[in-house]
């Protein structure tokens, strides 16, 4: 596997990255990433390779079992000194979503404010004015700026997600994970939506992990792909090396492997 | 697959689907005969007595003929104990709606800050449901006294026990997805809570919290029979002096209200949701 020759200072540095869940399953298995500022990295693989348990534990919303993640050259494993601190430099996008349905569209981009704002505030839910002004111009980035006063759940599913996206965004992060987020779309709005996500990485300089499973995205998107399979990288190159023999490698399972849907 | 196996493969289902349908229809069969046995002997025990009631007819008819009818000129008399049931039941519910949301976040699973909390206030909410209005009545009469007042706190422990259960099972029914964005964002808990919990329970607790003042206020309208104010006393009152033309006003009036709060709740109810 040759990895490509990064000369700056990576963004993202993942390092013998493991998780086993309570149950015993073994979802990750010491994976070791790399990824470099303003870089959009697609992270392949089929439903149940541990794609999902590996962005969560960057943000740890999954406690890794083992290994250190590394943000910017600080560790942000293993101490649990600010978590709301380290969590707001990343934003994530979901593939359902997970808009708030019966609030606005402006208040569901606020939310992804409040990693900065105190409790006593939010009681209220109140935000201060420049908070707004950040919202919004999230949302015009997303061209959505016109729907900020529906309610999320009026929007389409491609317009939720670019909702979703400008949500990340007002969190002001370096880096976006994007977990499975075009899965629930077809495949015009799935373009669509991927194009906003790396147009607005682009222009604010925000480095992008992204999930997927299907193989034409990836080429299409990025340059970079990482391939998962079982919980191990098993190809990390650019996506013009996806071949068939790559791919096979990726995909392949066992006769008689059961997979468990990742959540 | 060979058409023969295919066959056979057939036959085979067909043949487990006739066994499971028996299998089903003797069980079914054996829980009927069981059910209907203890409540036949249920009824042999409490009397149950279709031949008792026809008897008793003549002497239900006697006991409507002497309340009717309603003695209207009492009516005036009852408008303070008409205002005072349903100020009972505001307030009563009030308090109740208040009390409820703490209680409710600390006996949900996915907000409770501890299991044990989670089980401490869950037995505590079933005690509040478990006792009657009328029971929590008798204790306030004997603590702060006759009057309304007693007749609000009953009111307001019961409909705790209530709404903070179906409020409670409401937050442990939300979607994750929304919480699980939160927390990616650096919302703290209670930021999580605010802003993914609470837009996604707020409605069924607003239609819960309005079918509770429905049912307050024909609770109020019952606990002046022990002393906690309302229409109850004068029902009892007037019982209790042979005076059945007032009795006959007062159900009226009891009869009215209820109708009007069902109403009103309907009304409200569909305003808002």
């Amino acid at each position: 596997m040759n990895a490509p020759m990064i000369e700056v200072k990576p963004m993202i540095s993942i390092r013998g990255l493991s998780k086993t869940y309570a149950g015993g399953v073994r979802a990750l298995n010491n994976v070791s990433i790399d990824v470099a500022p303003g870089e959009f990295l697609v992270i392949l693989g089929p439903s149940g390779a541990g794609k999902s348990t590996l962005l969560r534990c960057i943000n740890r919303l999954v406690e890794p079992s083992q290994g250190q993640v590394f943000h910017n050259g600080t560790e942000i494993t293993g101490h649990r000194s600010d978590l709301r601190a380290i969590r707001r430099q990343f934003g994530m996008v979901f593939q359902q979503f997970n808009l708030v349905k019966r609030l606005s569209v402006l208040v569901n981009v606020l939310a992804g404010r409040l990693g900065y704002r105190s409790v006593l505030r939010s009681l209220f839910y109140s935000f201060p004015e420049a908070d707004k002004r950040i919202a919004i111009e999230c949302l015009a980035r997303v061209n959505m700026e016109h729907k900020a006063f529906q309610r999320a759940d009026t929007l389409s599913g491609g317009e939720q997600q670019r909702v979703a996206i400008a949500r990340a965004l007002a969190q002001q992060p370096t880096v976006i994970l994007a977990d499975e987020p075009v899965a629930s779309l077809d495949p015009k709005i799935a373009r669509q939506v991927l194009g906003y996500l790396r147009q607005v990485a682009q222009e604010l300089g925000i480095t992008v992990l992204c999930n997927l499973h299907q193989v034409d995205y990836a080429k299409e998107f990025s340059e970079r792909v990482v391939g998962m399979s079982r919980g191990s990288v098993v190809f990390e190159g650019a996506s013009s090396e996806l071949t068939d023999e790559v791919l096979h490698r990726i995909y392949y399972r066992e006769p008689g492997e059961t997979v468990k849907e990742e959540a | 697959m060979s058409t023969a196996t295919f066959e056979l493969a057939i036959a085979g289902t067909l043949a487990e689907e006739l066994q499971r349908r028996m299998r089903r229809r003797t069980k079914a069969l054996i829980w009927a005969t069981a059910t209907i046995a203890v409540l036949w002997f249920t009824a042999a025990q409490i009397g149950l007595n279709p031949i008792a009631l026809a008897k008793g007819i003549p002497f239900m008819a006697d006991f409507f003929s002497r309340m009717f009818p309603p003695d209207l000129t009492h009516l005036p008399l009852l408008r303070d104990a008409t205002v005072e049931t349903i100020q009972i039941a505001v307030w009563g519910t009030l308090i109740a709606i208040l009390l409820s949301v703490p209680f409710a976040l600390l006996g949900a699973k996915n907000t409770t800050p501890h299991p044990i909390v989670f089980h401490a206030t869950r037995l505590f909410l079933n005690a509040l449901r478990a006792i009657n209005e009328l029971v929590f009545a008798l204790i306030f009469v004997a603590a702060v006294g006759l009057g309304p007042f007693a007749g609000v706190l009953a009111i307001a422990l019961h409909a705790t026990g209530m709404l903070a259960k179906f409020c409670a099972e409401e937050i442990e029914g939300v979607d994750r997805g929304p919480i699980e964005a939160m927390q990616a964002a650096g919302a703290g808990r209670l930021q999580v809570i605010l802003f993914g919990i609470v837009p996604q329970v707020i409605p069924a607790f607003i239609s819960y919290s309005i079918y509770r003042f429905d049912v307050s206020i024909r609770a109020a309208t019952i606990l002046g029979l022990v002393g906690a104010g309302g229409l109850g006393f004068s029902l009892i009152k007037t019982m209790k002096l042979f005076k059945y033309h007032e009795t006959a006003t007062c159900i009226l009036v009891i009869f009215v209200i209820v109708l009007i709060s069902d109403w009103v709740c309907a009304r409200v109810r569909a305003r808002i949701l």
